[in-house]
């Protein structure tokens, strides 16, 4: 009996000593912000204000705090919102949606930052469930911008309602918060990494395109660079181009033997050449775009259906085709047609519905990116294009 | 004797019948003196909608074009390139364009052969209280040598069937029957 109680003595006593050993490993808030301080300082980032794609009211100011809060305590070197919008007023900068290289070259210049943290919001429903999109990327400045992370998120209120509905998110800004912390997060583990390659093993195979053709000219050994022009638009949503941009540019960056030309530079030089492009470039445009851009390929596309819902009932829809131009051969060396709903291939308590026109567009442009570097002479259609002629 | 004449007349009767079931639509038209092996590049005109829907059109001619590329047998060219080419040939109306016009727009983009179509129908019919989606095309190929039409197909998919007005449902989604027709379409070019 004795014996037992001191072998329970000895091991209260082991427990309270590792305890003491432990607390000595732990460190306090502040020395987590300082170290995480010592980490970012070395980059500094001006946050440019948030371009507003979603075609209704939302709230953008509150976004770009948030977003600067997260980032500040996350220990990076912000630059001043006093700084930036003086380094805008005096530069005229009026698009916020991407940036050229006069403009990289003065805010290095002028403000000494390093990277601008571009944001662009996709959709913005207040309406029970929420629903938010975001795509945001950081550009080099200096002489070369060029991009060196992106990230997007797309939720909904509903994506994980759990037994019971426990996991029901009904405050639109407690869905703001998980989508700016998703992007801080990742953001801080590039700037600590400097890396970021997404396994692309988890899309699902319903989003392929329905139908897609590529080229033997495309060399799966070479590295290419690649210019994304907006899509034009034929969908009844606001800014379904300038979203679908993004959308190629983050599926593309993902993609080791693609370089992307960041969309600011691709708009400067349309403007400066005065391109319009309604239907699509034609080889002349496309010529014009190659030589001033220095790219290899031009990723051009159409989209006739982007289609987010608001509420409890209904599903997203996208719909759109893409094209891809190579600078040598000037052929059409990749084009595909996608089109998919978000309850597609749901057939019980809705399993994999998807809830938003950003998580499907993403995975299915994913895909399609994964499909041009794929080593198949010809990727296979569906029934009736065996990808043989008859 | 009588008799004997009936059941001849019958079973001759029921051989039409069985027959009638191996005809063929006739709703494709083939040049036979045209070597459409010949034919390595083509350009697909925008198609006109005689549906509701504007941008009906221009959805069913990009599913054309995208699974006319994916066949590997034809080069189809960007649809940028054939704007141009319509805007530098001065064709008024793309959509049916005239012999001399095709040979004109031959010479800008060096196609062998030119693809004009009509969308009849894209949507939703109603038959009393049943409904579904049907798509109605029909094509063209105008060889640019000539100018001569040198295949002409159509294809109609979807519409109710038994199943809809018995059970409903609704039909099939118009983006399967659009690919279905357009298939269709292919199948009867490469025939």
């Amino acid at each position: 009996m004795i014996s037992s109680i001191s072998f329970l003595n000895r091991v209260c006593v082991l427990l309270f000593a590792s305890f003491l050993c432990l607390s000595g490993c732990t460190s306090t808030k502040e020395e987590v912000r300082r170290e995480a301080h010592t980490r970012g300082v070395e980059f500094s980032i001006a946050i440019f204000p948030i371009e507003n794609l979603s075609g209704t009211m939302a709230p953008l100011k509150e976004i770009e705090r948030s977003l600067t809060n997260r980032l500040n305590t996350r220990g990076f070197h912000v630059l001043e919102e006093e700084a930036l919008e003086k380094f805008m007023a005096r530069n005229r900068v009026r698009y916020t949606g991407g940036i050229d290289q006069p403009m990289a070259q003065a805010l290095r210049k002028e403000t000494g930052a390093e990277g601008v943290l571009i944001t662009s919001l996709e959709l913005y429903s207040d309406s029970n469930p929420p629903k938010i999109a975001l795509t945001s990327r950081l550009v080099s400045t200096g002489d070369d911008p060029v991009i060196l992370w992106i990230e997007g998120v797309g939720f909904a209120g509903d994506d994980s309602p759990g037994i019971l509905g426990l996991g029901l998110i009904e405050d639109p800004r407690a869905l703001l918060e998980k989508a700016l912390e998703m992007l801080a997060g990742s953001l801080g583990e590039y700037l600590d990494k400097k890396t970021e390659r997404e396994d692309l093993k988890h899309l699902g195979k319903k989003f392929r395109p329905k139908a897609s053709y590529r080229s033997d000219i495309l060399d799966t050994d070479r590295k290419y660079t690649v210019a994304i022009l907006p899509f034009v638009n034929r969908s009844a949503r606001k800014n379904a181009g300038e979203v679908m941009l993004l959308h190629f540019v983050r599926s593309m960056k993902k993609l080791e033997d693609l370089d992307v030309i960041e969309p600011g530079v691709v708009r400067q030089q349309l403007l400066a050449l005065r391109m319009i492009i309604e239907e699509g470039p034609s080889l002349a445009n496309a010529d014009a775009l190659f030589a001033i851009l220095n790219a290899d390929l031009i990723l051009t596309g159409k989209i006739m259906d982007y289609q987010d819902y608001q509420g409890t009932y209904g599903s997203a829809r996208v719909d759109f085709s893409a094209q891809l131009i190579e600078r040598k051969s000037r052929r059409v060396v990749f084009s595909s047609v996608s089109h998919n709903e978000g309850d597609d291939g749901v057939i019980l308590f809705d399993w994999g519905r998807v809830n938003t026109a950003h998580a499907m567009a993403s995975q299915m442009t994913q895909l399609i990116g994964k499909m041009i570097l794929e080593d198949s002479k010809r990727v296979q259609g569906t029934k009736g294009s065996s990808g043989q002629a008859k | 004797m009588k008799t004997r004449i009936i059941p001849k007349r019958i079973s001759a009767f029921f051989i039409f019948v069985l027959l009638t079931a191996c005809a063929t639509g006739g709703d494709t038209y083939r040049d036979q003196n045209m070597d459409f092996g010949s034919v390595q590049t083509i350009a697909v005109m925008p198609f006109v909608s005689l549906a509701r829907d504007n941008i009906a059109a221009e959805r069913v001619r990009d599913v054309f074009i995208n699974k006319l590329l994916s066949t590997g047998a034809v080069y189809v060219l960007p649809v940028g390139e054939v704007a141009r080419a319509v805007a530098r040939a001065e064709i008024a109306n793309p959509s049916a364009p005239s012999p001399e016009e095709i040979i004109k727009l031959a010479g800008i983009v060096k196609v062998q052969a030119v693809i004009t179509g009509s969308l009849r129908e894209y949507g939703e019919v109603r038959s009393g209280t049943s409904a579904a989606n049907i798509i109605s095309v029909s094509l063209q190929m105008i060889e640019t040598q000539t100018g001569k039409i040198v295949w002409s197909a159509s294809s109609t998919q979807g519409g109710i069937s038994i199943w809809n007005r018995l059970f409903g449902g609704g039909g099939q989604p118009m983006n399967k029957i659009t690919e279905k027709a357009v298939n269709d379409l292919i199948d009867k070019l490469f025939k």
